[in-house]
């Protein structure tokens, strides 16, 4: 063990000495290394960065890895009983969706069907369908456009409302914008408090409107307030609202009529008693076990399976660029073993082992790699943290980029095999000398 | 008391040519620790292809050769490197500096060599005890090109003895000095035997050789 620890530290004493000596040398071996380790750098950083803000864009509109999402079926005494279930859980949240207008009465909103503002002509986000339902048969038509009533485009904005019974940030991690989220400590108030997404919050910035609000199902029309504004990454004008500050407007029987799609419950990969809790009642009232469907989501292993190829096709083409940063190693390494002929002769001549003399090529041209990806590195730290002060203000995302530590190792990596791989040969060829050289000389 | 190293029957032939050569024939060679033997010989004789089996570069085709009472001949490299470092301080006629080293770094070269560690600071006791008997300790900074021949030799020498050997082999190592240099660099050698160190001393210089103890002369592949 001491011998070998003697001679790893007589390769790094020699190999350090070797590279002092021919500095110009190893700078040039350093360019020619240096694209392919920036390259592999580049991309993988490039990879890590591009997941890391795929992921968080996935988890601003799907939830963390991990959540256990449940979607409870329109059914208006199941919904009742999820709400109450998970109603000040920590660990659990319902979210409701409702369908909101908020300005003036009696007028068309400016979007309408809650269609994003710089897109309130087109899209799929037209006006709802007019139908006429016969309550005897069950059975509908649509209405013409002649016989719809056309009130006039007004003062007014639809939003998507989502009803919470807790803090949804746990499981969907909105960016702050101004404001305050919601506060669910409190009694639930008359005036419902909204937080609006930064779609919403454009709407309320561009036009004048009224705080007065029509729920479809509400008793009145109540006065929102909004007490502040979320990145929450949906293109669509939402907002988030307390569920009980709506239900104090919607008597039990117009909500139970009036709960649309069904309702989300979120679960932390903890709450499964809450869980289960939730099935039991649910099933209890008479609703099949198959009619909830629930799902854990795994958005890291999805996108881990997106961006794979992307990163394969990279990492080959960073390869061949390092394949030629090898080939200049290898090239500087044999050109130098060729003058150092007598250097090494010497060496075995006063005892030093052929292993040995293979272990100071090699040195040197790991630590010229090591170097090599030092630079390559720390450039790309610089490049990172430039970039996202740069674009950080128009990119919210690029805020808090820091350089990824795989990068880091991937650099290193390459650095080692490219040395590695450049100084093998002209390492065999140094251990090969033979030692009658200096007696010839 | 048995001798240093004792060769009996060595031979070598030169082969990888038309017709091998045989340039050692049958030589048998003892010496003692603390002797000096000088070895005369025209230029081909085989003076040197000897010093290289004494000092195992090479391994001969027959024979058998003793160091401290352990046959030699066929020894793998490994060993062979082990006791180079151990054993042998060699000189050779150019003097084999790296340039890009201090004259101090030059001698430390036979201690960093994977043959065991010394920690620096008994390295450099050792490589200033080396450079101070052969009288240049003060130039331990220099690197070569600030050295005249006769130093740059005597670094060499202190390289050779830094390890304390048992035996000295020197390959002419006056050929690239002058005379009064020459003497200087066979006195420092010689030095070394007083403290036990023996000496094989290859050269084509009778004045030289004359100061060793024992004068032997190679011709025709056979030492005399």
């Amino acid at each position: 063990m001491i011998r070998l620890s003697g001679r790893f530290r007589s390769a790094l004493i020699i190999g350090g000495q070797g590279i002092r000596s021919r500095k110009l040398r190893t700078f040039l071996s350093m360019i020619s290394l240096f694209l392919g380790v920036l390259a592999v750098v580049t991309v993988q950083a490039g990879a890590e960065t591009a997941k890391t803000l795929r992921l968080a864009d996935l988890e601003l509109h799907i939830g963390k890895d991990g959540t256990r999402q449940m979607y409870i079926p329109s059914m208006p005494d199941a919904m009742d009983a999820a709400l109450t279930t998970v109603a000040g859980k920590a660990d659990a949240v319902g979210v409701m969706g409702y369908q909101a207008i908020i300005g003036e009465p009696n007028v068309v909103p400016i979007n309408q069907g809650a269609a994003p503002f710089d897109n309130t002509d087109g899209g799929y986000y037209g006006p709802p369908m007019q139908m006429d339902c016969n309550p005897m048969t069950g059975e509908c038509r649509p209405i013409k456009d002649e016989q719809a009533a056309q009130p006039t485009r007004g003062q007014a904005v639809e939003l998507v409302l989502q009803g919470l019974t807790g803090d949804i940030r746990q499981f969907r991690p909105f960016r702050p914008v101004a404001g305050n989220w919601l506060d669910f400590s409190g009694d639930p108030s008359y005036s419902p408090r909204l937080v609006l997404n930064k779609e919403a919050a454009k709407g309320f910035t561009r036009y004048q409107i009224p705080a007065e609000m029509r729920v479809e199902g509400a008793t009145a029309n109540p006065t929102p307030r909004i007490v502040g504004v979320v990145d929450d990454g949906n293109s669509q004008p939402t907002a988030y609202v307390r569920v009980d500050e709506m239900r104090n407007w919607m008597p039990k029987t117009t909500a139970n009529q009036m709960y649309g799609p069904g309702m989300q419950l979120l679960f932390a990969p903890t709450a499964g008693e809450t869980e289960a809790l939730v099935v039991r009642k649910i099933t209890a009232l008479g609703v099949s076990r198959d009619m909830l469907h629930v799902e854990t989501i795994n958005a890291r292993k999805d996108i881990a399976e997106e961006l794979a190829i992307i990163r394969w096709i990279f990492l080959g083409m960073a390869g061949l660029v390092l394949l030629i940063g090898v080939a200049g190693i290898l090239n500087v390494g044999l050109a130098t073993v060729g003058e150092r002929v007598e250097e090494f002769a010497l060496r075995r001549a006063v005892g030093t082992p052929r292993s040995l003399l293979a272990g100071i090529v090699l040195a040197e041209t790991l630590l010229t790699g090591l170097l090599t990806a030092a630079a390559a590195i720390g450039l790309g730290v610089v490049a990172i943290d430039v970039g996202a002060g740069l674009f950080g203000s128009r990119v919210p995302q690029l805020q808090d980029l820091t350089f990824p530590w795989q990068a880091g190792v991937a650099g290193v990596i390459a650095g080692l095999v490219a040395g590695l791989l450049g100084g093998l040969i002209p390492a065999i060829r140094a251990a090969r000398i033979p030692i009658a050289t200096v007696m010839r000389a | 008391m048995s001798p240093l190293i004792e060769m009996v029957g060595i031979t070598k032939t030169l082969k990888g040519q038309q017709e091998p050569r045989v340039i050692l024939d049958g030589v048998d060679l003892t010496v003692d620790r603390g002797e000096s033997v000088a070895i005369l010989g025209r230029s081909g004789s085989g003076k040197s292809t000897l010093l290289s089996l004494i000092g195992l570069f090479d391994r001969p085709d027959d024979g058998h050769y003793f160091m401290n009472g352990r046959d030699l001949a066929r020894i793998p490299e490994r060993k062979a490197a082990a006791l180079r470092s151990a054993e042998f301080g060699f000189v050779f006629q150019r003097f084999f500096l790296l340039k890009h080293l201090t004259a101090a770094q030059n001698v430390a070269m036979a201690l960093v060599n994977g043959q065991g560690w010394l920690p620096r600071r008994h390295r450099r006791a050792r490589v200033l005890e080396a450079l101070d008997q052969v009288g240049i300790a003060h130039l331990a900074k220099q690197r070569p090109a600030k050295l005249s021949g006769g130093e740059q030799q005597r670094v060499a020498v202190a390289r050779a003895l830094v390890r304390s050997p048992s035996l000295l082999l020197a390959d002419e190592p006056t050929g690239a000095l002058d005379t009064e240099t020459g003497n200087l660099v066979i006195e420092v050698m010689r030095a070394a035997t007083d403290r036990g160190c023996g000496l094989i001393l290859v050269t084509h210089d009778h004045a030289h050789a004359a100061k060793m103890q024992r004068v032997l002369s190679l011709s025709d592949g056979v030492l005399t």
